[in-house]
């Protein structure tokens, strides 16, 4: 009988043991010979210092989930390779996920991946669904492994942790003072006792990541500084549809194009998103994952969204000045002019 | 002493005026597209103009005339608050007539009634 040959992402999660022990036991049903591939996927901030030790983390969890195999396979002969993918490219979202698998399973000629329920490789947005939609755009035979676990409406709520009071009770206190009177001593001691309730009991699902110490209040300062630019953005576009509005002859040209986003789920993709909506011209009618449709309605707009300006200042905003020179959405192939019918 | 103060009053009521006047112009510009553009994706451009720049200045307009107050950060905070909610909102609109089927409006199609679902 052939060897079977898998690919299995790991990530930190509860039922990684028991995905690995799903796999390799699936694996063997069919066949009596294994050449099981165990990798790790990480995040697209793999760089630095901090991503050295996200590095030696993966290859920890690797080294453990390489002896699982052997514990499980027991007397049949397994081979086990390891490899951590993604430090020579960013990962950002489901597909690069995709592609990264498809390109390592082609190397190997392996033809099925066996997934783990809880699959969350660093990011914060779910990430299974979204995978494996994209695991199937890109031809590649997955599994889901059946694994029993705590049940999933905790995943609303975070740990509670003493950074996500902390954050919290400030903004939810300077909130109260600026509707409040800041100089007067009866609103600063309720608002202290609001913002104390507000934090002990709502932290945990205020965030779903904890505010990073020194990350996030950086992020504020960069954002500060990002909307007067988007201001100027918005009063620039605003001006340039007017003009197009109150022509007689109305020279617009509307199309639909789809723009390949390099910012990361959630926070950073919302705020490109709302840019984009927000400044007249260009305006984001479907977000799957960083694929962006974006209806443009004169030519102009069509060119500056292609630049990327938008994309390169939420890059900044959240990642700070180095990711934010990256070559445009248009040098990257990332964006297209699609008919209406593929909406 | 006293021109100084008059001069910046007058300076301040200037700039309120310019900043109204603005607010209805762009506000007015958006009405005129809502009416003049072919169809539903186009409209939603210059909806949301009315939120940015018309309420923008006007809100402007509003903080500048209430001078160095408490309610002024009010109207900071509303124009943040527009500035979410506007594009969320031209989203779900767009992305709802995606969904429900409507193409659309090219340079090239003849009827001019756009949206005729």
């Amino acid at each position: 009988m052939a060897a079977n040959k898998i690919l299995v992402p790991l990530s930190d999660t509860v039922t990684v043991r028991q995905t690995v022990g799903y796999a390799v036991q699936s694996a063997l049903e069919d066949a009596d010979e294994l050449e099981c591939h165990l990798v790790v996927a990480i995040p697209h901030d793999g760089d630095g210092p901090a991503g050295e030790s996200i590095i030696g983390e993966a290859e920890q969890l690797l080294e453990r989930a390489a002896s699982w195999v052997h514990e499980d396979a027991g007397s049949v002969s397994v081979s086990v390779h390891t490899a951590v993918l993604g430090t020579k490219e960013y990962l950002f979202g489901p597909r690069e996920y995709a592609e990264e698998f498809a390109t390592y399973a082609g190397e190997y000629g392996i033809d099925c991946v066996v997934l783990d329920p809880e699959y969350q490789p660093g990011v914060t947005a779910p990430m299974l669904q979204p995978l494996e939609r994209e695991l199937s755009n890109v031809g590649l035979e997955y599994d889901e492994a059946p694994v029993e676990r705590p049940a999933k409406h905790e995943r609303l709520v975070g740990q509670a942790s003493f950074d996500r009071m902390f954050a919290l009770f400030w903004v939810s206190y300077g909130f109260y003072l600026i509707l409040g009177d800041p100089t007067y001593w009866f609103d600063l001691v309720t608002g202290a006792a609001v913002a104390g309730i507000v934090s002990l009991t709502l932290s945990n699902i205020t965030f779903t990541v904890a505010p990073d110490r020194i990350k996030s209040p950086l992020r504020t300062l960069r954002f500060g500084l990002y909307v007067p630019y988007l201001i100027f953005e918005i009063v620039k576009a605003n001006l340039a549809i007017s003009v197009v509005i109150l022509r007689p002859s109305m020279p617009i040209d509307p199309s639909l194009t789809r723009v390949n986003a390099r910012v990361r789920s959630g926070l950073p993709l919302l705020a490109l998103a709302n840019s984009i909506t927000l400044t007249p011209g260009t305006l984001a009618v479907r977000a799957n994952d960083q694929r962006l449709i974006v209806h443009t309605l004169i030519p102009s707009a069509r060119e500056d969204l292609f630049d990327g300006s938008l994309e390169r200042a939420v890059r900044f905003v959240f990642h700070g000045r180095d990711s934010a020179s990256i070559a445009t959405p248009k040098e990257r192939g990332d964006t297209e002019i699609i008919e209406g019918e593929d909406l | 002493m006293t021109d100084i103060v008059t001069l910046l009053t007058d300076v301040q009521f200037m700039a309120i005026v310019i900043l109204l006047a603005f607010g209805l112009f762009f506000t007015l510009v958006s009405t005129v597209g809502v009416l003049r553009l072919p169809d539903i994706f186009a409209r939603a451009h210059t909806a949301s103009q009315t939120d940015t720049l018309g309420a923008g200045l006007a809100l402007a307009a509003v903080a500048l005339a209430l001078g160095w107050q408490n309610a002024t950060a009010y109207t900071v905070l509303l124009l943040f608050f527009v500035f979410i909610t506007n594009p969320t909102a031209a989203h779900a609109i767009a992305r709802s007539a995606a969904e429900s089927g409507v193409t659309p409006w090219e340079k090239d199609d003849d009827n001019t009634e756009g949206d005729d679902q």
